[in-house]
């Protein structure tokens, strides 16, 4: 329960904090994962590394490639100007977290690292292709967040890494994003399940061009239903189809049963949220058209 | 385990203190500093009674480090209001019946002023969005509620100027 | 109702409530002593096993460290209310997962942490008795292989581990069923749930020089806490004082004791105060939470929709000690038979030993689970008759003047009024809407718990008045209550009352803040200490004033009568100066309801005292596919005799809804093999600000014999019906119908599908 505690004001003495203390130390961002990981004795590091004072990583950039500073709070980024528009999935993935008091704090970086199956904004991101900078000793690397998380609170970050921003590319026209989730209450709630979509149709408006849909808390780790996008590219998208995809991912999925839900009630609500997530970019792309 | 000297800036005063760095802003409030308005229960910003203001936005202190705390702004329920007054808030939560057993009320109180700081003309669901993080197990919320978009009418009838200790 | 009083039937402000939003009301969690040491207490992970050894030599030599007491540094004493089968530490047999096994005191709470951790435990498992089903069974383990040798109150009827049957029996229930057209026979299950209370328990403990310990704890009972820890203690209770600095909720939660005792005890071996609180983690896995339950219910009707018989039984999970199980499993009984005209009755509570916590009293203890069973079963009953369930309800429902299941005879029987407004209040003659939208109703009674309360009140020399009550203010606004009678009957303002409360050395006795009793008997006993001060200031002023007593009348402050006038604050001083003041004393006690004593066994609690009827209404809609319920409209009717304080009763119905809303859609503590999963609030989910409804309160009012006023007990009943009337109306909106809580969206979507294929 004790360490020593660090705020290295650049992102080179962070990183040099990082590679110095390897597994027994933690970045600490906004402490919403960490200290209460702390506190129920699952970690205990000796050495705690306050980024709060390094530059370089709360920057939110919108020209061309999208870029979301490792620090951003869910705060900023349910705030977020530029995300109002066909974005709108990552502001939804942000506001159901916890209350204002979390969100106020808690980051999407320390959200990515911390690698929680269920984690809210990062299946956004994941529906948006993103990709991860980390910085290192030797220097910067991008991963595909696809694949970044490889277990329950575990990723591809290096143990002297860092994670400084997500990326993804602006969304073609006709597209548009939405997420949705399912709880036990409606509030300060860890998703039972959860969806979310980036849609983009053709010139006919009926038609699926291109299509993402990632979900949550039904793995060991976020991920893309692949087969329900496969079945969806290139079909229209009707209610049938919609309901069709929903079953497809509802059989892709690999929940398990937990104190939260049973594994069949997951794989119900994916077959539930998949075709209504969809639906509502539908309508956001129809409407952004008209 | 060494203490760290820390300067906290509480209501607008500065607060010198030794503590072990992985002590909580909380624990140091309420321990080193005899500052028990801010309560504790589940230690793991599930329940939001230890709710305060840091530079106006409202945290939970019992997962923020006291050594995080340094240089920043942070107001607990006694600095709401100058010694002696009330706030339009308290006033309401007084006049609505918002209180029974009262132990979350100072941390729904600074939730509150926090989000009346940045949306004065709130609607019902708002205030329910922004209090979610605040549980209350004898009120059901209603009255709080009610206190909450009234302290809102009597703000924009006629703001409170920005005391020191409320200044961000 | 309100025009013939200047205080009492007005929602004025609760006199507590300034300091509270200032953050300057000061709760036992806060409380702090210079010098004061920090305790823990190490639990047991293992549900059921011998206990070899506790070896906590080298956690007493880690720094900080002050004391490390186990079972072999306390009295060897047995304690426990209704059976003496409890012990401060495990003693050779751990009987829950978080059972104390030790306890410690430090300088510093992340010393105590890691004592705890250092102290050894030598333990070998035995297999578990998990629930009720587990222990009744033939081969079943012994919870208690000693049960028999315990010391128990009589009447309680035990065996093995049933430590308690309670039994209500009237008429023929066998005649009954051949009477009947139709029989019915439904089992329900409800999970544990939690008080939730926002204040961990806490205590702090210091001696002084005389053998005399201080507690100043968040405790509902003080003067059942003294007792306890007398016994524990092994002094007598004169000895042991309580003090209620504060407290942040109690609902039944903080009844028995908590840490009282391991801070005491602590504070005795270092020679230092000591302050012990419960974590989260401890209060999920070993408080006092709501008893986990099985009820069968078989109930005979004839075809127009008359009940003729009922016969039902309700299983309670009591956890490792028997604690408030009997009792509990005796109101159970009086809940089973709700307020209903039945004619023949087999009704029987069971409190059955298990090897997990102990559970204990939860606002209305016994009243959700078994209202849940009985008031959902009789919409299955409407809905098989074809029958509307609100015509069902009010063709059985008691009247005025009838019998209770006990044979007591029903007064102010308010019920018939609460079904119809309420059905009114919610739109009743639609009941479904729109697809995936259903109305439900429920109703139930309860009782004002009696047991004495005393209260000494003295006017200043100023003209205030203070109020000394032995009650501690849980946050229901009671004592606000009680001074309002006071204030009332004086003639004063609420603001010229001060009230002192809950010290067990200076504080007259009272039986503590439960069953819904503190502003009923506390304003009775004021009622009476203002009668007392009342002769004794109108004696002085004839005196003082040279006018005989009957022309003298006591007025908004003032004794006043033959143009001659001297205020409360004037006669104050005389007393002080030349009589030693102005004080009185009011006792109350509730005089005992008649009851036909050959209908009951085993049976602690047989019959409601001023009972209070209610009926919940809800509105609210089913999502088909996630199963998630929206609730659009709730509402309550609760005859509480007289409204007191609107405004506090109000608010006593919204929180005691939400709570209730709680246990029926969100709340469960989840038990794999005698552990707890959900020990935290990530996973324990109580309704937020997003989750609770408004609630539209009622006040009914059919004034009480025995209340202050007329008024009876608010407090515990909102949480009685809110799993029942959520049932009934999923049952209309979804047209399945669940039995188990709570609803969860996974249950109903579950249900739904199942019913589809």
């Amino acid at each position: 329960m004790f360490f020593n505690y660090y705020e290295p004001t650049s992102l080179r003495e962070a990183i040099e904090l990082g590679a110095r203390f390897g597994g027994d130390g933690r970045f600490l961002a906004g402490g919403t994962d960490l200290m209460v990981q702390i506190h129920r004795g699952r970690l205990d590091p000796r050495h705690v590394i306050s980024l709060q004072r390094v530059p370089g990583l709360e920057a939110i950039e919108a020209d061309g490639t999208i870029s979301i500073g490792a620090r951003v709070t869910h705060r900023r980024l349910e705030r977020a100007p530029d995300f109002q528009g066909a974005l709108r999935g990552l502001i939804e993935g942000a506001e159901v977290v916890g209350g204002h008091q979390v969100r106020n704090v808690a980051t999407v970086g320390g959200n990515i690292v911390n690698a929680s199956p269920a984690a809210d904004v990062v299946v956004v991101l994941l529906a948006l292709d993103a990709r991860l900078t980390c910085l290192g000793p030797a220097g910067e690397r991008t991963l595909a967040l696809d694949g970044f998380a490889t277990a329950p609170g575990a990723t591809a970050l290096g143990p002297d890494e860092l994670l400084s921003r997500a990326s993804f590319p602006r969304l073609a026209p006709r597209s548009a994003t939405a997420f949705l989730k399912a709880g036990r209450r409606r509030a300060m709630e860890i998703s039972i399940v959860c969806a979310a979509a980036r849609l983009t149709l053709d010139a006919d408006l009926e038609r699926c061009r291109d299509v993402r849909v990632a979900l949550g808390a039904v793995g060991p780790t976020v991920m893309r239903a692949r087969a329900a996008e496969r079945y969806l590219e290139g079909r229209p998208l009707t209610d049938g189809a919609l309901r069709d995809a929903g079953q497809i991912a509802a059989a892709e999925c690999r929940p398990i049963g937990d104190v939260r839900a049973s594994a069949r009630y997951r794989a119900l609500l994916v077959a539930t949220l998949v075709p209504r997530v969809l639906a509502r970019c539908l309508e956001r792309v129809r409407l952004q058209s008209s | 385990m060494t203490r760290i000297p820390l300067s906290l800036i509480i209501n607008g005063q500065t607060h010198e203190v030794l503590a072990e760095p992985h002590r909580t802003l909380l624990d140091v409030l309420r321990t080193d500093l005899g500052l028990v308005g801010t309560k504790e229960n589940c230690l793991e910003a599930e329940c939001g009674v230890c709710t305060v203001l840091v530079e106006g936005a409202a945290v939970n202190a019992c997962i923020l480090l006291a050594a995080q705390c340094q240089g920043r702004a942070i107001v607990t329920i006694e600095g709401l209001a100058a010694p002696g007054q009330l706030h339009p808030l308290q006033q309401a939560f007084i006049d609505h019946g918002a209180v029974q057993c009262g132990y979350c009320i100072p941390g729904m109180l600074l939730a509150a002023k926090a989000y009346l700081d940045e949306s004065p003309e709130p609607n019902e669901n708002g205030v329910r969005e922004a209090l979610a993080g605040n549980l209350c197990r004898c009120t059901g919320y209603q009255r709080i509620i009610e206190a909450v978009l009234s302290a809102a009418r009597v703000l924009r009838a006629s703001p409170t100027p920005a005391s020191p200790e409320t200044a961000s | 109702m309100t025009q013939a009083t200047r205080i009492v039937g007005h929602s004025v402000p609760r006199m507590d409530a300034p300091g509270k939003v200032t953050g300057t009301a000061l709760y036992a969690a806060d409380f702090a002593l210079p010098g004061m040491l920090y305790g823990k207490v190490l639990r047991s992970r293992e549900p059921h096993a011998r206990l070899v050894r506790v070896d906590t030599s080298r956690a007493a030599r880690l720094p900080g460290v002050r004391a490390v007491i186990t079972a072999t540094d306390v009295p060897d004493v047995r304690y426990g209310g209704s059976v003496k089968d409890e012990r401060v530490f495990a003693r050779e047999r751990i009987r829950f997962a978080g059972q104390p096994l030790a306890a410690v005191a430090a300088t510093s709470l992340d010393a105590a942490t890691a004592a705890l951790a250092a102290i050894e435990v030598v333990a070998t498992p035995l297999a578990p008795v998990l629930d009720v089903a587990a222990a009744l069974s033939p081969a079943a383990p012994l919870v208690h292989e000693a049960w028999a040798s315990y010391t128990a109150l009589p009447i309680l009827h035990r065996a093995g581990n049933v430590c308690n049957r309670a039994r209500i029996v009237v008429g023929d229930v066998e005649r009954g069923f051949v009477e009947a057209d139709r029989i019915f026979e439904n089992r329900f299950t409800t999970s544990s749930v939690h008080q939730g209370y926002t204040e961990p328990r806490a205590a702090v403990a210091q001696w002084d020089s005389s053998g005399l310990v201080t507690v100043w704890s968040n405790t509902q009972l003080p003067f059942e806490i003294q007792t306890t820890l007398a016994e524990i203690l092994q002094m007598p209770p004169s000895k042991v004082r309580i003090i209620v600095p504060g407290i942040g909720g109690g609902f039944g939660g903080k009844l028995r004791i908590g840490m009282e005792h391991f801070a005491a005890l602590l504070a005795m071996k270092t020679g230092r105060p000591v302050k012990v609180m419960t974590s989260s983690e401890e209060e999920l896995t070993a408080a006092y939470a709501r008893q986990p339950a099985i009820v069968e219910v078989k109930t005979g009707v004839t075809n127009d929709g008359r009940l003729t018989a009922r016969e039902a039984r309700l299983w309670f999970d009591t956890g490792a000690f028997a604690g408030s199980g009997p009792g509990v499993a005796s109101v159970a009984t009086l809940m089973l038979a709700g307020p209903y005209r039945i004619p023949n009755l087999l009704l029987e509570g069971f409190a059955v030993y298990t090897n997990k916590t102990n559970f204990g009293s939860f606002r209305a203890p016994s009243g959700p689970q078994a209202n849940f069973a009985v008031e959902s079963q009789m919409d299955i009953i409407a809905d098989a008759l074809g029958v509307d369930p609100l015509e069902l309800r009010l063709k059985n429902i008691v009247r005025e003047g009838e019998e209770g299941p006990t044979g007591q005879v029903l007064t102010a029987v308010g019920l018939e009024e609460c079904l119809r407004r309420a059905a009114d209040a919610i739109g009743w003659q639609d009941r479904r809407p729109e697809a995936g939208r259903g109305k439900g109703i429920a109703c139930g009674w309860w009782t004002t718990t009696g047991g004495s309360s005393g209260v000494y009140i003295k006017v200043n020399p100023d003209g205030t008045i203070a109020l000394n009550t032995g009650a501690a203010e849980i946050g229901t606004a009671a004592l606000t209550g009680a001074a309002q009678v006071l204030a009332e009957d004086l003639g004063v303002q609420l603001t010229d009352i001060n009230v002192v409360s809950a010290d067990t050395l200076s504080t007259p006795f009272d039986f503590g803040a439960q069953g819904s009793r503190t502003a009923f008997a506390v304003g009775n006993a004021c009622r009476a200490a203002v009668a007392d001060l009342k002769r004794q200031i109108l004696a002085l002023a004839s005196k003082h004033l040279g006018v005989e007593e009957h022309a003298l009348t006591l007025r908004e402050g003032s004794v006043a009568g033959e143009g001659k006038r001297a205020t409360l604050a004037e006669l104050a001083r005389i007393s002080q100066a030349s009589g030693g003041g102005l004080i009185a004393h009011g006792t109350f006690v509730a005089p005992p309801t008649a009851y036909d004593a050959k209908r009951v066994e085993g049976h602690v609690y047989p019959a409601f005292h001023s009972p209070s009827f209610h009926a919940h209404a809800v509105d609210l809609s089913v999502d088909a596919q996630t199963g998630e319920v929206t609730i659009h409209r709730y509402v309550v009717a609760q005859d509480v005799g007289f409204a007191v304080n609107p405004s506090a009763i109000e608010g006593q119905i919204e929180g005691g809804v939400a709570q209730g809303l709680g246990q029926a859609l969100s709340e469960e503590i989840v038990y794999d093999n005698g552990r707890v999963l959900n020990a935290n609030l990530t996973d324990y989910k109580m309704p937020t600000a997003l989750d609770v409804p408004r609630v539209e309160s009622i006040l009914v009012q059919h004034p009480s014999l025995v209340g202050p006023f007329g008024a009876k007990g608010v407090g515990e009943p909102p949480n009685i019906e809110p799993p029942a009337a959520i049932a009934n109306a999923v049952a209309s909106a979804a047209g399945v119908r669940i039995t188990s809580l709570p609803i969860t969206p996974e249950k109903v979507a579950l249900a739904l599908r199942a019913r589809a294929t």
